[in-house]
């Protein structure tokens, strides 16, 4: 019997002053067509990935911690974000797919998808954080023009490394529930 | 869950009916017509109370009806000690029959019949009749129809004649009802209320009477109440309360009567025969399966009714299975009513047990079993029934989520409270730890009714695939296609497909989009609720696109436009949601005429990182094209407010400029619209500083305009000029802001096309000091169809800072902030000049310096001004400026510790000047000094500010001589005065020095001083003299023998030349008999002019002190003075110098000295003379002794010098003096003497 098991989505990468950084779409598995498809156009990625920062402005105002955010909320059965603030106030959104793919035979009980741990997508955020912190070294990367700090009404630019897009691609698609490492 | 017949889904709760009050409605069970005719009627007799008390008493139990808490078994409802759901009835009460007759329509059976319910699939009359499993009726019954208890309220009447009557008709209407009651088959409880009356005596008595007719009835203690008289509210409350409590135990204990019941039946384990068998249709009669779900739905809500869910959850999950079996689900053909019916039981089951899984708080728990009922009913539809894709399916799925979100909203859960905060709950214990779905942590109500709205999507989309064919109504289409129909459309609690979407428009189908539009309202207001904002304008977004499908254009611009206005978006830089946002945005508004809206949306959209649309012409002021506007809008539009293609900086070449001078400035303009894009043409430019700087409006002008471009560059040159019209304009704010609200008007091309760059230069006034800023730029764009201000703000950090060159080239400024201009004061123009200035003063000399004050303003200017003189011992003057009073003549004002301030200088009228003076008295001592003048002045135009003018001069004082002295002796040539003449004598009466005269000793000297100018510049001498400081002992006057009469203007010195001067001075003591020694006090005065001096200048004397020289000492001293005369030797003819050389020995003291004379002789001269003698000299004394010489011939002296051996010993003190020489003759090495030999023919 066939198992539903969750995939990455679209991972996001939003600045500091929650200006979109980086957003990577990945297609998720259709029972109906057997084929890969994004289950969301890029545009409500867009409007999906900006309202997970309504959650980090809730969380902050409620703890005022940062780092892992874990689950912000799901917004149906399928698709839940999970967030993780930097100390710089950089956020990684990761929107994972609980029925992106699909595994022969049962891996856990029954015909439901299968759920996902608390804390499993620490592997996700260290992953996008160590590409980041990569990208960062670049020394033509200027983080102020991504994230200015004075409010000069322009939000920053979005980060344009190919490299830093393959390393989102590559956490993307090599995620699946149970890996360590990426 | 309104969609689910009434009563379906409500939370069990016992049911208590009042009867014998009339309250404000009275109960009515809305019995079907069939039941009502069989149905039992519960009547009392007596007369309903309408007393105070009873009334209160009611009101307080209907107040306490548990139907509308929440459903949840927290903290907050711990307190509620009783559930009711409370009905009221005046006097009657319509019980439906406990045995439903047969039809007259069946057909009599032979044996006698065995009734049921009507409510049981066994009874013919009952919908469920032959093979149902249970329905909503049976819900409703013990809902709303049969109460557990029956609460009857009675009066207690206190009048002592009438009470045993009254009493006894009460016992009997309470028999009466019992009567029925058992009648009826019905275990209602019944529970007796006897209100005394308020005029009851006291209690004695009543006691008695109440049991009496408690007995009477044989009516248990806990259903029997008595309430006194005469107590308070409070009293009565707390009454009511406590037969609450009591009564909701005898609840209970009913329905836990009717589960024993129920489990009794499904123990049986067969299933009951119906009472009459079925005998139209093919289905048969339940199974016995179908009867264990029947009694196990039972036993669950009767366990819901006694709150005891864990026993609920138990019986329900058994009905659930059992529904879901193959051997009653899986066995329903779906074409059969019976497959929705037993859908609509599953769905029940499930929302029953999803209700009681919150109750307990296992919120996880329930969104499990939420999903788990979809899954499985998925997998039902999809293998037996019309599948998944259909639009009944998808109707369902949303009313699933809806169902949720009103679950979640029943039970009222407090976490999930908006004021909490959290938009999900974290998991209960039991399902800690788990691989839980991220779904399953439960999400407030907002994410559900999104859901349902999600689904709704999916059933509109799938409701417009249904062919048309299908879409006309039964009668029109051809009966096979109906029965087709009937397999190919889930129905399910939804309208067939002619309904669901008709064929003809002008038919009422389902109006899709107003179903998704107030799900998606609910689920924004739940968002706006807990502060998610972004969510909310998603949403906003999503309902904006069903209401445009519904052209409900008027909600739309009311539902986008604030959200429009200050999305987040926009300044977080989420374009593709802005973009998508404004788009609709326009359309709306363009529907209902919001013609300021259109236009702002277009500006912003000219922006080219947005989109570019295809097809779209992209062009501004053709942006009301088609659009009739009632008036011509003026738009606003604040920074920040769009993303504005427009990108302005401002600089200033300079950092620092004067007031009263000009800057210059560079605007430039950048577009970032979309290529090819009409070109924007603005109609004026504003800019506003901070500081002092005017406004400055540029305005669009094509003609008589050059600008130079080159690639995407455009530059102009401004002119600017203060507008003339200024107060032609009423608008203007700052009109009252004195006169610095002027405005600079300039003209220039100012049509802007897509990436072009119009750069303004100009020069800006500025008029007064301090850091002005630029700070605000204002486009306006005057269009024939309406007017739009874009305002910009110049951020220090987004400028450009690019200066363009006429050449177009660009420079970078480097300043830290190119928009602001420090502006200095403006500078003084006034100068002070030095007329008569010299490079050199002289000590001794008055010194009048002259200064001219010139005023190079334009205007008048009142001065004041300051002197100071600094330096070491800075002298007094005095200053002279020309008296204010007249034209002529000027005031003096005395310096003091020099300096002088604030003199009035009066007005100065524009380029005119006055002259000022100062003098300074005879300076004695050398010294350089500073000369400070300042002046302040005051420009008539602005007399607030005062402008400083200052200029310094140095003041050089020098000595203008300097000289040395030599004293050398002479012969006196008197004799002296002799120790034993008496008129020597001093006269001792007489004691005035001055009138005696001398009687001592004379000597005479010779003072030579040698004395040059150090000045810079010629001087003329006007003559030289030397005074002697009178002594009392000596007397001395001095004649000038070098030079010996100076021309009557002097003689001119020139610097560093040595001038001689040469004084005689005959000294003689008072008396003989001083023998002291004696100085000789003396100075050299030159009386001087300048060079350029005219002659009538009274010239100026320097007094150089000469040094102390001692006469009159008393060793013996020896003169030597020689005189030259020519002999003619006898025989030989020729003449012959003669020198005489004569010794004059002189002895000031009072001994006896004697002294050795000798005379060397020479080959150079020959002599005549002792060659050796010896003189004896008395005291005071003195002797002559003369030598001639004779030079030899031959000897060359002849004009040279002579040396004689001459030596002078002091016989006592074996002593040679010196010898000291006297005119013609000096002193040689050796300490001898020297007699000059004119040469040949000379000294005659």
């Amino acid at each position: 019997m066939a198992t539903a098991i969750p995939s990455i989505a679209c991972l996001g990468v939003i600045g500091r002053n929650n200006n979109p950084l980086h957003t990577s779409i990945f297609p998720s598995y259709d029972p109906a067509t057997s084929s890969f498809a994004p289950v969301r156009t890029p545009l409500q990625f867009s409007l999906l990935l900006s309202s997970t920062l309504d959650v980090f402005e809730l969380r902050a105002r409620r703890v005022g911690l940062t780092g892992d955010y874990g689950l912000l909320h799901a917004v149906d059965e399928r698709l839940a974000s999970y967030g993780f603030e930097t100390n710089t106030g950089v956020k990684f959104v990761v929107v994972v797919d609980m029925r992106g793919r699909r595994v022969d035979g049962g891996v856990v009980g029954g015909a439901g998808a299968l759920g996902l741990r608390e804390g499993e997508m620490r592997t996700v955020f260290k992953a996008m954080q160590t590409a980041y912190v990569k990208l960062m070294q670049n020394p033509f990367f200027e983080p102020d023009e991504h994230s200015p700090v004075a409010q000069t009404g322009a939000a920053g630019r979005r980060i344009t490394s190919r490299r830093f897009a393959e390393d989102m691609r590559r956490i993307g698609e090599g995620w699946t529930p149970g890996v360590t490492a990426l | 869950m309104d969609e689910y017949p009434a009563g379906s889904l409500d939370p069990s709760i016992p049911f208590l009916l009042t009867l014998g009050v009339s309250g404000p409605s009275d109960h009515d069970a809305e019995l079907s017509p069939q039941l009502k005719e069989q149905g039992f009627l519960l009547r009392s007799d007596l007369p309903p109370l309408e007393t105070e008390r009873a009334l209160f008493l009611l009101r307080y139990i209907q107040a306490h009806d548990a139907s509308r808490l929440p459903w949840n078994g927290r903290d907050s409802v711990k307190g509620v000690r009783h559930r009711f759901r409370i009905r009221t009835a005046a006097r009657t009460v319509l019980l439906p029959p406990r045995r439903a007759r047969l039809p007259d329509d069946v057909e009599q059976p032979p044996h006698p019949v065995v009734l049921h319910s009507p409510f049981s699939p066994l009874s013919p009359i009952s919908p469920l009749y032959p093979d149902g499993v249970i329905g909503t009726e049976w819900i409703r019954k013990h809902q709303v129809l049969v109460p557990s208890i029956l609460l009857c309220f009675y009066s207690l009447v206190s009048d002592p004649t009438q009470a045993t009557l009254q009493d006894n008709q009460i016992k009997t209407d309470i028999n009466n009802l019992r009567g029925f009651l058992s009648q009826s088959g019905y275990k209602t409880r019944l529970a007796v209320v006897l209100i005394s009356d308020d005029t009851t005596s006291p209690l004695e008595g009543v006691q008695e009477r109440v049991e009496t007719i408690r007995r009477g009835c044989s009516i248990d203690t806990k259903c029997f109440f008595l309430v006194p008289p005469a107590e308070s509210a409070d009293e009565l409350e707390r009454i009511a309360e406590n037969m609450l409590t009591t009564l909701y135990g005898v609840a209970i204990e009913y329905y836990r009567d009717l589960g024993r019941h129920a489990r009794k039946k499904r123990g049986r384990g067969i299933a009951p025969q119906p009472t009459v068998p079925p005998t139209s249709g093919t289905s048969g009669t339940l199974s016995l399966a179908g009867w264990n779900v029947r009694y196990d739905f039972k036993s669950a809500v009767f366990a819901e009714f006694r709150v005891e869910f864990e026993n609920a959850l138990r019986s329900y999950d058994q009905a659930y299975e059992g529904l879901l079996s193959s051997e009653l689900l899986e066995v329903i053909p779906s074409w059969d009513p019976r497959w929705n019916e037993a859908r609509f039981l599953a769905d029940v089951i499930t929302v029953r047990y999803i209700a009681s899984l919150l109750w307990g708080g296992q919120h996880s728990a329930a969104v499990r079993r939420w999903q788990l009922h979809h899954d499985r009913i998925a997998d039902f539809v999809e293998r037996l029934g019309r599948g998944t894709k259909n639009y009944g399916w998808k109707a369902w799925e949303s009313r699933w989520a809806v169902v949720m979100a009103n679950l979640i909203e029943r039970a009222g859960i407090p976490d999930l409270a908006p004021s909490s905060q959290i938009l999900f709950l974290q998991p209960e214990k039991a399902a800690m730890g788990e691989r839980l779905q991220p779904w399953e942590l439960l999400h407030h109500t907002g994410y559900w009714y999104r859901l349902a709205a999600k689904h709704m999507y999916g059933r509109r989309v799938l409701a417009r695939a249904i062919p048309e064919d299908d879409r006309r109504p039964p009668g029109l289409s051809p009966a096979s296609q109906v029965a087709g129909k009937a397999f190919a459309y889930d129905t399910y609690m939804c309208p067939d497909p002619h309904q669901e979407y008709p064929l003809d428009k002008n038919d009422d189908g389902v109006d899709h989009s107003q179903l998704i539009v107030e799900l998606l309202m609910k689920a924004r207001s739940e968002f706006l609720k807990r502060h998610q904002v972004r969510f909310a304008a998603e949403l906003s977004l999503e309902c904006a696109k069903e209401l445009a499908v519904i052209q409900d254009w008027p909600s739309i611009v009311e539902l986008l436009r604030p959200l429009w206005k200050d999305m987040s978006f926009r300044t977080e830089g989420w374009l593709t949601i802005v973009e998508d946002l404004s788009w609709m945005l326009r359309s709306a508004a363009s529907m209902v005429g919001e013609a300021g809206v259109v236009v702002a949306i277009d500006w912003e959209l000219l922006n080219r990182n947005f989109t570019r649309r295809t097809g779209w012409p992209y062009n501004i002021i053709g942006s009301l094209d088609g659009m009739t506007p009632k008036f011509k809008p003026k738009v606003h539009i604040e920074d920040g407010q769009t993303l504005s293609f427009i990108t302005a900086s401002f600089l200033f070449q300079d950092g620092e400029g004067k007031a009263g001078q000009s800057a210059n400035g560079q605007l430039a303009i950048r577009s970032n619209a979309h290529p090819g894009s009409s070109p924007v043409p603005f109609s004026a430019f504003q800019i506003d500083f901070s500081g002092s700087i005017n406004r400055v409006v540029v305005k669009h002008m094509k003609e008589g305009t050059t600008r130079r471009e080159r690639g995407s560059v455009a530059l102009s040159a401004v002119a600017l000029q203060p507008a003339e019209d200024e107060a032609a304009e009423p608008s203007s704010v700052e009109l009252d802001e004195e006169s610095r609200s002027v405005t600079l008007q300039g003209v220039a091309n100012l049509t802007l096309a897509a990436g072009q760059t119009i750069v303004l230069g100009m020069h800006i006034p500025l008029r007064e000091p301090g850091e002005t800023c630029a700070v605000a730029l204002t486009l306006t764009i005057d269009a024939s169809t309406f007017t739009l201000d874009q305002y910009l703000t110049f951020q220090p950090g987004a400028n450009s800072n690019n200066w363009y060159l006429p050449t177009l080239g660009a420079r970078r400024v480097s300043r830290t902030n190119p928009l602001s201009i420090k502006v200095l004061p403006r500078p003084p123009q006034m100068e002070i000049v030095g007329l008569t200035w010299k490079e050199q003063y002289y000590t001794n000399e008055p010194i009048s310096l002259e200064f001219e004050i010139v005023n190079e303003e334009e205007l008048e200017a009142a001065a004041k001004l300051d002197v100071t003189l600094s330096g070491e011992e800075a002298p007094t003057f005095t200053l002279e400026v020309p008296s204010k009073a007249a034209g002529t003549g000027s005031d003096a004002v005395q310096g003091t510790g020099g300096r002088v301030s604030g003199v009035s200088l009066g007005a100065i009228e524009s380029s005119k000047s006055i002259t000022v003076k100062i003098r300074l008295p005879p300076v004695l001592q050398p010294g350089e000094h500073d000369l400070v003048m300042k002046v302040v002045y005051f420009l008539s135009s602005n007399p607030g500010t005062p402008i400083t003018q200052t200029t310094t001069f140095q003041l050089n004082i020098v000595n203008p001589f300097e000289a040395n002295y030599d004293l050398l002796p002479r012969v006196h040539p008197n004799p002296w005065p002799s120790l034993f003449d008496p008129s020597g004598v001093r006269d001792p009466a007489a004691t005035d020095a001055a009138t005696v005269a001398p009687k001592g000793l004379s000597q005479t000297w010779c003072l030579v001083t040698r004395y040059a100018s150090f000045a810079a510049e010629d001087l003329r001498v006007v003559d030289v003299a030397i005074r002697v400081q009178g002594s009392p002992t000596v007397r001395c006057d001095a004649t000038r023998t070098v030079p010996h009469s100076p021309p009557p203007d002097g003689w001119l010195v020139q610097p560093k030349v040595i001038q001689d001067a040469a004084f005689d001075l005959v000294a003689q003591r008072a008396t003989l008999d001083d023998r002291s020694p004696t100085q000789l006090n003396v100075s050299f005065l030159i009386r001087w002019k300048r060079a350029d001096a005219d002659a009538a200048e009274e010239p100026n004397t320097t007094t150089l002190p000469v040094p102390r020289f001692a006469i009159f000492g008393i060793e013996p001293r020896v003169l030597a003075s020689a005189s030259h005369r020519h002999v003619v030797p006898e025989g030989r003819g020729k003449r012959q110098l003669l020198v005489e050389l004569t010794l004059v020995i002189e002895n000031a003291s009072n001994h006896l000295l004697t002294f050795g004379v000798s005379m060397e002789p020479s080959d150079e001269f020959a002599f005549s003379g002792p060659k050796q003698t010896a003189l004896n000299l008395l005291p005071v004394s003195r002797r002559f002794l003369t030598y001639r010489l004779l030079p030899l011939a031959g000897g060359g002296k002849e004009g040279g010098w002579l040396k004689p051996g001459l030596a002078v010993r002091d016989m006592y003190f074996k002593k040679v003096l010196r010898v000291v020489p006297t005119e013609g003759m000096k002193a040689d090495k050796d300490g001898g003497v020297l007699v000059w030999v004119p040469p040949e023919g000379d000294g005659e």
